[in-house]
Formats: C-alpha cells, sequence, structure tokens
C-alpha cells in the first residue's frame, strides 16, 4: 500500500482470498471510504501505474488481468497521466488524445521525441517493465486532533468526540501490531490554555472498547477550567502487543485483564495514588517497614508480632497512674520490644513497644517514648 | 415421600427450613472448621456480600477473614481493600500468609467514589475477594439501597464480598444473604450469626482467631514510668509470636 498525492494504491493480489473475491473486497473499500466521507474512484488493473491513471479517468474499471489492463489503458485521455505541461504541449501538438493514440506510434521514435522517461512510465503501465513499490509506512508517532463543532462546557461529554480518536488510534495499532501503556488527552481551550489528562494503563492496552472505559472515567472526574474547543490525542510511545490470544481463553488470563482493567479505572477515576498496593521495607521503624509501591525485593517479614493496621501518625494516649488509658486502663499482654532507629536521616525513633488490650477487648500497639517529653502512643491496630 | 415432590425439592431455588440452600457457587473454606460448619456450603459464600457486624476495631475481625485471604492469594488469586479504615502494615499481613503482591486497596476521598470503587471492585471477575469498609464515609452509614447494589455488584463479580460495619447496623435490614456479628471474649472471637441461608443458628460459636500474644494472667508489677524494664537494646520474642 502507498499514497500517491492523491490517490491510495493497494496491493490486492495477495488479500482476495482473505477478503472473499475481488467483488467483497471491492465493497469493503467503498464501503470504509464512504464511512469516513471520502469521495474516491475505484479502479483494478494489473499494474500500479495502470491502476492509478484508470482511476483518474473514471471510476469502476476492473481489469483483472495484463490483456485486459492494456486494452483499459487504450481508452485513457492523455489528461489522466497528468504529464508535465512541456510534454502534455507537444503530445497534443502531434493531435494525439488518448493513450491508445500514443501506443500505436512505433515504440522507438516515442523515446526520442517524447524523453526516456515518458517511454519507461508507459512500459510500466503496459507490465513491460517492473515497477517496484515503496510500502507506506504508518507514522512512527500517532497524534490526531478534532476540533469540536462547538465549545464544550462539561468534561464527560467530550467522551463523544473522543470516540473518534479512540477509533483512529485502535486503527494505527492495528496497523503496526502495538499497544500503548500511556496516552496524552489534550483538551485545548483555546488562546494556547491546555488541560492535560493523561491516561496511564497497568498493562499494555490496544483495543478501543477498553480504553474508552478508562477515558470516561478520567473525564468523569475531570473539572474543565474553561469550555473545549478542540480535542487531541497522543501516543507517545508504542510496545509490541503480546502475542496473548492463547491466554485469553484460560481463566488466569481473562481475570488478569480484567483486574488491569479496573485498576486502570480506578486510577483514572480516584486518582493514581488512591490505588496502592503493599510491599515491605527494610525498615525498623514500622511507619517505614511498609510501602504502597513495591520498589525493591520485598524484605523477610519480621518474626515478631506487627499490627494490620498502622495510625499515621501515632495517637498520643492519656497517662494515669503510670499506666495508658484509652477508654480506660489497657492492659499489657507483651513487651517491650525495643526499637531504636533512623538517627542516620533525622527520622530519629527510640520506642518501647507493647501488646495492650483495652476495656473492650481491643488488641492495640502501643509504644512509651522514653525520652522527654515521653509519653504513650498508639500505633497499631491487630485487627 | 411422593417423588414429585423429591423432585420439586432438588430445585435449587427451594430449601427446606431444617437444611442449608445448595450454594450457588463453590464456597471458600474460612479455616475455622467452627464456623465451616455453620456455613451454608461449608466455606464463605462468593458472588454474595457477607456483612460482618464489628463490635470494636481491633477484637481481631481481620483476622477471622486471613487464612481464607491467605489461601486465595496463595494461589495468585487477588483481593482488593476498598476504603480500609487505616493504613496497612506489610509486614503484619505478609507474616499473616498473605501474598502482597496479590493485595490492592483502594482509597477513595468521597462517599460517591467510595461506593463507585467497591462496586465496581466486587464487578470485576479478577477479584476474588473484596473488602470494604464503607459506612465510615456516609454520616449515616451506608445508605439502604447502596447494600442492594452491593449485593448485586458480588453476583456479577462472583469473588467473595466482606462488608466490614460498626456493629449498631446488626438491627438495620440487609439483603446480604450472610450476616455475622463479632464480639471480643477474652482473646477469641465470638460469632453471632445473624443471618444465614439456612436454620437459625442455634448457639454463637467462639473462635481462636490468631493473636499477637498470650493473654495477660494477671498484671506482673505496676507500670510505673521507671519501673519499666530497662530495656538496653534487646528485643523479647513475645510467647505467641511464632
Amino acid at each position: 500500500m502507498n499514497l500517491a498525492p492523491d490517490a491510495l494504491r493497494l496491493d490486492i493480489g495477495a488479500s482476495l482470498r482473505l477478503f472473499g473475491g475481488l467483488p467483497a473486497l471491492l465493497q469493503q473499500v467503498r464501503d470504509d471510504l464512504a464511512a469516513m466521507a471520502l469521495p474516491a474512484h475505484v479502479a483494478v488493473a494489473a499494474t500500479p501505474l495502470a491502476a492509478l491513471w484508470l482511476a483518474r479517468a473514471g471510476d469502476g474499471t476492473v481489469c483483472p488481468d495484463l490483456a485486459a489492463t492494456r486494452a483499459a489503458l487504450a481508452g485513457v485521455p492523455l489528461a489522466a497521466l497528468r504529464l508535465a505541461p512541456p510534454l502534455a504541449r507537444r503530445i497534443e501538438g502531434f493531435g494525439l488524445r488518448r493513450l491508445g493514440d500514443v501506443l500505436a506510434l512505433p515504440r522507438a521514435s516515442l523515446g526520442a521525441r517524447l524523453g526516456k522517461p515518458f517511454v519507461i512510465d508507459l512500459a510500466r503501465a503496459l507490465g513491460e517493465l517492473p515497477d517496484p513499490q515503496t510500502c507506506f509506512a504508518f507514522p512512527e508517532r500517532f497524534e490526531q486532533a478534532l476540533e469540536l463543532p462547538a465549545p464544550v462546557e462539561a468534561a464527560p461529554v467530550l467522551l463523544f468526540a473522543a470516540r473518534r480518536l479512540v477509533a483512529a488510534l485502535a486503527g494505527w495499532l492495528a496497523a503496526r501490531n502495538g499497544a500503548v501503556r500511556a496516552l496524552d488527552c489534550l483538551i485545548e481551550h483555546g488562546h494556547g490554555h491546555v488541560t492535560a489528562l493523561p491516561l496511564a494503563f497497568s498493562a499494555p492496552v490496544h483495543d478501543a472498547a477498553r480504553i474508552e472505559r478508562v477515558l470516561k472515567e478520567s473525564l468523569d472526574a475531570l473539572h474543565l477550567p474553561a469550555p473545549a474547543l478542540a480535542l487531541r490525542l497522543c501516543a507517545p510511545e508504542t510496545v509490541a502487543r503480546e502475542a496473548g490470544s492463547l491466554v485469553l481463553f484460560d481463566g488466569a488470563g481473562q481475570r488478569q485483564e480484567a483486574l488491569a482493567e479496573l485498576m486502570d479505572r480506578l486510577a483514572a477515576r480516584l486518582g493514581a495514588p488512591a490505588v496502592q498496593g503493599l510491599a515491605c521495607h527494610a525498615d525498623h521503624r514500622p511507619e517505614h517497614a511498609s510501602r504502597a509501591h513495591p520498589a525493591a525485593p520485598a524484605a523477610a517479614p519480621p518474626t515478631l508480632p506487627r499490627p494490620l493496621w498502622l495510625l499515621d501518625p501515632p495517637e498520643a494516649l492519656r497517662e494515669s497512674r503510670g499506666r495508658p488509658q484509652r477508654a480506660g486502663p489497657l492492659r499489657l499482654a507483651a513487651g517491650p520490644e525495643r526499637i531504636e532507629s533512623g538517627w542516620w536521616d533525622g527520622a530519629d525513633a527510640r520506642r518501647d513497644y507493647f501488646i495492650a488490650i483495652d476495656g473492650a477487648g481491643r488488641w492495640l500497639w502501643i509504644f512509651r517514648d522514653p525520652r522527654p517529653p515521653g509519653g504513650w502512643f498508639l500505633h497499631g491496630v491487630f485487627a | 415421600m411422593n417423588p414429585s415432590l423429591v423432585q420439586l425439592l432438588q430445585r435449587s431455588d427451594i430449601r427446606r427450613g431444617d437444611a442449608f440452600a445448595v450454594a450457588p457457587a463453590p464456597t471458600l473454606g474460612s479455616g475455622f472448621p467452627l464456623l465451616d460448619a455453620e456455613l451454608p456450603g461449608g466455606g464463605w459464600p462468593r458472588g454474595a456480600l457477607t456483612e460482618l457486624l464489628v463490635e470494636h476495631e481491633g477484637i481481631g475481625e481481620l483476622g477471622l477473614l486471613l487464612p481464607a485471604l491467605a489461601t486465595l492469594t496463595a494461589a495468585g488469586r487477588v483481593v482488593v481493600l476498598v476504603a480500609p479504615p487505616h493504613a496497612a502494615h506489610a509486614p503484619a499481613w505478609a507474616a499473616a500468609g498473605v501474598r502482597l503482591d496479590c493485595l490492592r486497596l483502594v482509597f477513595p476521598r468521597r462517599p460517591r467514589d467510595a461506593l463507585w470503587a467497591g462496586v465496581e471492585a466486587l464487578r470485576c471477575g479478577g477479584v476474588a475477594a473484596t473488602l470494604l469498609w464503607l459506612d465510615a464515609m456516609f454520616r449515616d452509614g451506608l445508605p439502604a439501597n447502596s447494600l442492594r447494589r452491593l449485593q448485586v455488584a458480588a453476583g456479577e463479580g462472583g469473588g467473595a464480598a466482606y462488608l466490614l460495619r460498626p456493629a449498631r447496623f446488626a438491627a438495620q435490614a440487609s439483603p446480604a444473604p450472610l450476616r455475622l456479628q463479632l464480639q471480643a471474649a477474652e482473646g477469641r472471637l465470638r460469632v453471632q450469626l445473624l443471618k444465614r441461608r439456612g436454620p437459625p443458628a442455634r448457639h454463637d460459636l467462639l473462635l481462636d482467631i490468631r493473636r499477637p500474644a498470650a493473654l495477660p494472667q494477671a498484671f506482673p508489677h505496676a507500670l510505673a514510668g521507671a519501673a519499666l524494664p530497662a530495656a538496653s537494646g534487646t528485643r523479647r520474642r513475645s510467647r505467641a509470636a511464632a
């Protein structure tokens, strides 16, 4: 496939069976063109150049083989060749109107009078010389914009317009067999004001419906500072699509897909920091022993008892006659466990931890700060 | 018995008053044989909402769920916590046998978002169990129609669904087919089956929940600040820690 300035050339020889024969393929091409509201002439010929000239000459010429192509070319007006004006004038001076008139002349004298390139073109159109074509390469980076027919005030309404961009992106990705991990959706307000709406996916996505669902949550959560005039969608980076079609048929793969989509939608609507994982971190201070996002390999969990919930910041407890109070005196079930750490980064901690039980039967993790001003603190709950 | 009556009784939507209903999905073992024996299908339901009405936070309410969560995550299945009341302390969850890479925590800020996140997590077929703490997000607790939405969502997703609520909502009507009230009982957990698909429970259950230490028999000595054991950087391992 490649593009002339106003023409799209498709090599269909290898695709006929796939699309169910020539008439079916032609119908699909016409349907797709109609869907994009592009008026076009369609012609089929045995050589690329002949197809181009025939299409310029009129719509609907179909020449399935070289003989038919040669016959059809005879009727093509010379204007369809779009020759350079001096050459066109000279040929017109000979009184030639159609390609058939030219082909009737001896080829050797044509070369002498009209120049070698013209004769080579003729030979290529007739299939006498090979006509290698360079293949169209899709742009490396996807970026498409869409002017909105009217200013849009509410972000969720933008989804309708965004669907067209997402569909274009999905087509672009399909051609490259690619997928994206992130997208930039830019909402333009005019005068250079832009609202950026980054979309992140936990796993590479290529499916338009799935991208739309994540985009919907982002738009629902978005407040527009000014009416939107245009929408732009960019894919900064693409990754190769994983050969996951086999995995899709197995339950684990489906669950993984569903989970990835859930996480993306939660992050899109609630903000990325609202969706967390959990990982251990090697630090003796309890408040630093837990991480929301796994960074390094997890440290081995300690063998000493630790509460499932940690209070941040620790809650100061009342003390009465040397005993910590929380809705009554606390009974100490175990302790102390001294934790002394963090002098190297300024967040110095030296604490004596106890497991305490209150009157209602709550199991709590409390500590006493032995350094002045001291006092008791509730740091965790054994839920 | 009349054969047509036998046939009728085999229908899944009919149950005899003295028998458990046929659970629609395979249940999930709770890790507590005493409890499993009292649950229809012999374990935690999947695809239906389970309400845990907790008298006080910190009595072992999560300890009741941890064996099931450990089983699920060990198989690589994902557990989602929606609007948990505090920050989760990773070493403790890991020590309880939960695979941390299978845990996801969602912290919505607005009540509407919390309910939405809960419904979405429940509906997601990729989530094996969802734990929700939603009442604190609303001024008067979770609205009744939201409970129905959660129950429907749990049915769609098919995972285990636990709604942890303060015990004061025990008297409220609920569409959840299983409702348990949890109370502290001297280092154990008293489980009262408020509602189940089956005959009413005759008695409460006393479960041995994993606790961080043995209960102190008596207080060793008055804890004056100065009387505390003068720790010298040494750590004492608690007896029941292992």
